[in-house]
């Protein structure tokens, strides 16, 4: 499996879970702190802090100091730039067809 | 400005007629790339497939079976790759008894530092799915929906 599968992947992982999803679409707005973050939600602050965990490992956002705090933010690059992508996309596909292809021969 | 075209090249052990069949039949397109294709092999003909959720939309711009096909590519609802911005030409050779298969994708944008990727577009295609309540509580990639108004696979569009 190439690197971006398991990136993007470990991102539809993490979007899988609604109170992910709307974390991100917060986040999307501003960066903020696991406290504000938590205070939008029905859910206790540690378990905002495990999706947070899961967003991070996933590439999604990014956490950085800002004051006394630790704040979190989307990260745009944490998948791959368009060109990049389809630089891994195009070969690691034409290694499936390869595959595929030649796996039916003879059928 | 355009970006380099990005290239990549296989040899296939199967003539070009077979190979060719992989690219312009969805049933056999999505066992390489894909869940999801809608495709009409003809000048001016769709080229729908979603690849891991992103909404691949594009058209077969030439057709000269089995030796090349050249096909619009872009992604429904991206502001940086829209449907019919860059394209793709699939050149098939014979090499031997099999398939020399030379594709470069061409037309691509020039990378921004901190531009949206086709990342984004998988994502936002997944915010979307799920704000339309299509996503189920933990969707792998063989299992997304349809995305907005398309049909079941393998189905042509009614209009």
């Amino acid at each position: 499996m190439s690197t971006m599968d398991t990136v993007t992947e470990a991102a539809f992982h993490a979007l899988a879970e609604p109170h992910r999803r709307d974390i991100l679409r917060l986040l999307r707005d501003r960066p903020q702190s696991v406290s504000e973050i938590a205070g939008q939600f029905d859910i206790t602050q540690q378990a905002v802090s495990l999706h947070l965990k899961v967003l991070r490992d996933a590439g999604l956002v990014a956490v950085r100091p800002q004051g006394r705090h630790r704040v979190y933010a989307v990260r745009q690059e944490g998948l791959a730039g368009l060109r990049d992508f389809l630089a891994e996309f195009w070969p690691d596909s034409l290694q499936r067809l390869k595959r595929v292809v030649e796996a039916d021969d003879g059928r | 400005m355009d970006a380099d075209p990005v290239t990549a090249t296989v040899h296939i052990d199967a003539p070009p007629e077979r190979v060719w069949d992989y690219f312009t039949k969805p049933g056999m397109l999505v066992r390489w790339m894909g869940e999801y294709a809608v495709l009409e092999p003809e000048p001016g003909g769709q080229f729908t497939v979603n690849v891991q959720g992103a909404p691949v939309r594009g058209r077969f711009l030439r057709l000269d079976p089995p030796r090349l096909l050249l096909i619009s590519w872009g992604y429904a609802g991206s502001d940086r790759l829209p449907p019919g911005a860059s394209t793709v030409e699939i050149r098939l050779t014979p090499d031997g008894t099999g398939t020399r298969v030379d594709l470069e994708h061409r037309q691509l944008p020039a990378e921004e530092k901190s531009g949206h990727g086709v990342g984004w577009v998988h994502y936002l295609a997944r915010l979307a799915a799920a704000a339309t309540g299509e996503a189920g509580p933990d969707p792998g990639m063989r299992q997304l929906p349809p995305l907005g108004a398309e049909r079941a696979p393998g189905r042509h569009r009614s209009r």
